[in-house]
């Protein structure tokens, strides 16, 4: 059994790189291995958003991120820098800077690059998945 | 011997010459998403750097209509054989 992270760098739905990725997540479980990290940077943390609603025809990829975590114990991390930028905030940040709701809840988690770093050295794999 | 994951369409020349460059003697070379487009047999040429060490994943492939117009010379593999890849070769770099 391997230990496995994903770093994405895309943003759902405007690339194939997420679905890709989720694709390849959920092949991993399947075959044995642990799913141990996935990190959301760049665009990435897009795939984060508790507000995401897509059709319900369609493949809802937050959900999978989370089904994830909630089935095979996988960290979603997301970087707290790219996250802040682009809305990303979860209850503790939008009260810090005075927004009106939040957009991420757990099991999504901001993290620093630091935890990106750990995910490399503590993992047997790291996949890149980007736009 | 390192897997090289490409999916940017053969249109981007200049990351094609980069992977050329980067691609050593044990590695294996896999198309995924627009890269699918290299595997086509009009496009082989762009695939003659990795001296026949290329793989291309089937449900992008299947997606784009490109099933019956690869090359023989690439391996076409499903999400079992990607993962089977990065098994067997313990680093993986992304080009894109």
């Amino acid at each position: 059994m391997l230990n496995y992270a994903l770093l994405l760098y895309a943003a759902p739905y405007s690339h194939q790189a997420a679905l890709s990725a989720l694709r390849f997540a959920d092949t991993v479980v399947a075959n044995g291995h642990r799913m141990k990290t996935v990190f959301f940077y760049h665009d990435g943390v897009h795939n984060a958003s508790a507000l995401m609603a897509p059709p319900q025809d369609e493949v809802h990829l937050a959900d999978g991120w989370r089904r994830l975590h909630h089935e095979h114990g996988t960290e979603l991390l997301v970087c707290v820098a790219a996250g802040l930028r682009r809305g990303l905030l979860d209850v503790s940040e939008a009260n810090r800077h005075g927004a009106v709701s939040h957009s991420l809840e757990a099991p999504f988690a901001l993290t620093g690059v630091g935890q990106l770093i750990d995910a490399m050295l503590t993992s047997d794999r790291m996949i890149t998945f980007a736009p | 011997m390192m897997l090289h994951l490409l999916n940017r369409s053969p249109r981007s020349t200049a990351t094609y010459q980069d992977l050329s460059e980067a691609f050593g003697s044990g590695d294996h070379l896999l198309l995924i998403e627009d890269a699918c487009y290299a595997a086509q047999v009009s496009a082989s040429a762009v695939l003659e750097p990795f001296g026949g060490r290329v793989s291309v994943l089937q449900e992008d492939l299947v997606s784009r209509g490109l099933a019956a117009r690869i090359d023989p010379s690439v391996g076409v593999i499903d999400m079992n054989g990607f993962l089977a890849l990065t098994e067997t070769h313990e680093r993986c770099v992304s080009w894109f």
